[in-house]
């Protein structure tokens, strides 16, 4: 399933970032990593961007990189 | 005496510029959202027997830059040749921050880890093993609380030791595995045989392994191109053995390195309490109430800034328009003084100068609270609650940083937009900053609403905020699908904890924006107002109206005809302001010099300086009361009697007129600053698109505001 179908709350691990070049690099920079545990902390009062917790702190990102992100639900 | 140069490099907002701050007293900028620092800044002290060029970078999360400002700190800590870094690590973020520090390591330059923010890690039952630390990275660590002070002489010790013996502390090689350490071998032995000159410029580990990431950047400046016999080699030795491409597997490398490390010595005690910052997302960040509370902190903010100014405004005005007049004129007719050097004074500059003075307390406060903003970690709430909104306009939340700093002075802004990724936003945004009302318009709005509106002047001037946004807003959508066309870049950003300022960064960095406005006043504006009294009075003893000023008035005041202010008193001032925007109140000043009233008796010194200071002491009384006395009637609304200058106002302009002027006061031209500062980071180009919008722009939108309103029968 995609990481942007997360319901708020939601934990899951990321299987893979279908993204490339210097976006997929930041990402991986931010600690987004495949096997990365992930929750979804909050949606934006307009609907976009999502506020995840990953490697204990806050990062937010658009929808549509999350769409690109395959996650596992694990809880 | 040894001089040595230490790069404090780190990830945003670990406290890089506070830490600084903390060793050298230096006055760098500190806010808490990642972003801050956008250029590198040097500050120099001495420890002992040694110099130090201590050097404040912007934030980066690795030595891949993805910003503008990023770019500048990797080039720094690559290129320069520092002899010790130290690396801010934000304690309560570890496996991240390590993330970076082992790039650093990769460089062969000694490494200090600041282990900071440490109060807060501890305050989350962190505890950190710093012996374990240093061992397994074979560098130097010292926890530290940049805010607080601490450990900062521990971190010079460090520092001083590394620089009398700097070869027994150049870092040990983490080893990344046998397959990437082969191939880096063949890169290193393939340059080492045909581009040995890039030895000297690059360190030769960090360089291997950018060639084997294949760094868009590194290659083109080595001019490598990635098909050379030996890179070829080296990346078939990898891929052989991985699916992966390399640049993703060398992140999970270090990442692994880094997360080992974390596990090693990092131990959470369970105190599972759910941190402040949690409870207050939860309302901020609400669904239905976040974009409400947005507006409403904003609307508090400017209401508490007025409320709370207004009787000092008085006081300063009684000030400078009495006992600072009366002297100046006592004085200079005892030294015997022609009567045109008299008005040169008092009409130009006491009153050009005076004027803008006015303004301080309410300035003072907007900065103040501009800076509490900053420092609460608000900022980066406000770029993702408005990423949607900005998304549409193709823009990113985080262009609103910028453009929320416009609300103090639009200057910075032009600065703040290094945080974004592209060259294409970063002009985008700097080119919608302008309509984004900054303080020195509110001098203009403040006297004429007192003229005007004085029934309802909160939200006349809410609507010129608002507009204001509105026409940025504008602005970009017509950019975005026509100069600027083009995919809008991703919005990736960390949300800081909130935290809140210390009083130290909240008197700095509000003095010091403060201090801007007052430099202002103090050179531009009284060079103009001196330049100005002469354009009005000069050849010497005609009617204003004839005066140079008057006439160049007169000659383009039918352009502002149609938008109901084609008089020569309001088209000179417009004139006039391009140099800043407060200059518009400097030069009305100027024009509607009250007349020469009769000689009252001249109060006795002692008596004047009494009343000074019985007039600060009820204005503090009254300011308390304002901001209490609830949120019902705000102090100008009621204000009592027009002074001298808004009832002259009251001659030439109708309500109506002067709310389309007041429309064309916040949409006109950028100041002069604004102009230098556009011209030098973004060139010709963009500035010439922005004089040719912000001279279209205005007199469209205050026509449609005075013809609309007088069709609806407004006048
Ligand atoms: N509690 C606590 N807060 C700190 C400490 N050091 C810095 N801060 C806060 O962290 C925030 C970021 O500080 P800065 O000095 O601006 O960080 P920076 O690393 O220069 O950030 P950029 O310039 O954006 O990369 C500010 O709100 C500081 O007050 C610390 O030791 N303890
Ligand atoms: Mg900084």
């Amino acid at each position: 399933m995609k990481l942007s179908e997360l319901k708020v709350g939601q934990k899951a691990r990321v299987l893979s970032i279908n993204i490339k070049g210097a976006l997929k690099r930041r990402l991986m920079d931010m600690g987004v990593l495949d096997g990365e545990p992930i929750i979804v902390e909050k949606v934006a009062p307009l609907g976009d961007p999502i506020d995840i917790v990953v490697k204990n702190y806050h990062l937010s990102l658009r929808k549509s990189e999350a769409e690109e992100i395959e996650v596992e639900v694990i809880e | 005496m040894k001089r040595i140069k230490v790069a404090v490099a780190g990830n945003p907002n670990s406290g890089k510029s506070t830490l600084i701050n903390a060793i050298a007293g230096t006055h760098l900028h500190v806010g808490n959202w990642p972003g801050v620092t956008v250029e590198k800044k040097t500050a120099t002290f001495k420890f002992d027997d040694l110099t130090i060029d201590l050097v404040d970078l912007p934030g980066t999360y690795s030595l891949s830059p993805y910003t503008q400002e990023e770019i500048i700190a990797r080039d720094f800590v690559v290129k320069e040749k520092p002899d010790v870094i130290i690396d801010v690590v934000d304690s309560t973020n570890l496996e991240r921050n390590l993330y970076l520090t082992i790039q650093l390591l990769e460089l062969g330059i000694p490494v200090v880890v600041a282990l900071n923010i440490y109060d807060e890690a501890k305050k989350k039952g962190y505890e950190i093993n710093t012996n374990a630390m240093e061992q397994l990275l074979d560098i130097k660590v010292v926890p530290t609380v940049a805010t607080r002070k601490e450990g900062i002489k521990e971190l010079l010790q460090a520092i001083k030791e590394i620089a009398n013996s700097p070869d027994k502390f150049r870092p040990r090689i983490l080893n990344y595995g046998a397959d990437v350490e082969n191939a880096l071998k063949i890169i290193e032995n393939g340059i080492r045989q045909s581009r040995k000159e890039l030895i000297e410029i690059y360190p030769i580990r960090w360089l291997c392994l950018k060639l084997l990431e294949e760094d868009e950047r590194v290659l083109k400046e080595t001019g490598f191109t990635g098909e050379e016999e030996f890179l070829k080699k080296a990346k078939s030795h990898i891929l052989k053995a991985q699916e992966e491409d390399i640049e993703s597997m060398l992140a999970e490398i270090r990442y692994g390195i880094a997360h080992g490390i974390t596990q090693e010595v990092l131990r959470k005690k369970d105190g599972a309490r759910i941190d402040l910052t949690q409870k207050i997302d939860k309302i901020v960040l609400n669904r239905y109430l976040g974009i409400p509370i947005f507006l409403a902190i904003m609307w508090l903010a400017f209401k508490l800034a007025f409320d709370f100014s207004q009787p000092f405004s008085d006081w300063i005005d009684g000030l400078i328009s009495g006992p600072i007049k009366r002297w100046a004129t006592v004085g200079l007719n005892a030294l015997n003084s022609p009567e045109w050097l008299v008005s040169l004074v008092t009409d130009g500059i006491i009153a050009g100068v005076g004027a803008v003075l006015v303004f301080v307390p309410l300035i003072g406060i907007i900065m103040f609270l501009m800076t509490l903003l900053e420092g609460s970690g608000y900022m980066a709430r406000a770029a993702f609650v408005m990423d949607r909104l900005m998304h549409s306009i193709g823009l990113h939340g985080k262009s609103f940083i910028p453009l929320i700093l416009g609300f103090g002075c639009n200057v910075p802004s032009i600065y703040a937009t290094r945080v974004l990724e592209t060259e294409r936003d970063r002009k985008l945004t700097a080119m919608i900053c302008p309509p984004i009302s900054c303080s020195a318009r509110l001098p203009v709005y403040v006297l004429f609403i007192g003229a005007f509106f004085p029934a309802n002047g909160a939200t006349v001037l809410w609507s010129l905020y608002i507009l204001g946004i509105i026409m940025g807003i504008v602005v970009g959508f017509i950019l975005k699908n026509t100069l600027f066309k083009g995919p809008t870049p991703p919005f990736i950003m960390e949300l800081p904890p909130y935290r809140i300022p210390t009083l130290r960064d909240l008197r700095i960095h509000t003095w010091q924006k403060l201090k801007h406005f007052l430099i202002k006043a103090g050179t531009f504006i009284f060079a103009s107002s001196i330049v100005f009294w002469f354009l009005l009075n000069t050849p010497y003893g005609v009617e204003k109206e004839n005066s140079y000023l008057g006439k160049i008035g007169q000659t383009l005041s039918p352009v502002f005809k149609p938008l109901g202010f084609g008089n020569w008193q309001a088209t000179s001032a417009l004139i006039t302001g391009v140099i800043a925007k407060e200059v518009v109140v400097t030069t009305l000043a100027e024009i509607y010099v009250p007349e020469k009233k009769e000689e009252k008796e001249q109060p006795a010194f002692s008596e004047e300086i009494k009343n000074i200071f019985a007039g600060f002491v009820s204005a503090v009384g009254e300011a308390f009361h304002n901001v209490f006395s609830g949120f019902g009637i705000s102090a100008w609304e009621t204000e009592e009697q027009p002074g001298e200058l808004q009832n002259k106002l009251q001659t030439v302009f109708t309500p109506l007129s002067a709310y389309a002027f007041l429309v064309f006061v916040l949409l006109y031209l950028p100041c002069l600053t604004f102009v230098f500062t556009l011209r030098a980071e973004f060139g010709w180009k963009t500035l010439g698109w922005v004089l040719i919008i912000y001279l279209i722009l205005p007199w469209i939108t205050a026509f449609v505001v005075y013809q609309g309103g007088r069709l609806l029968g407004l006048e």
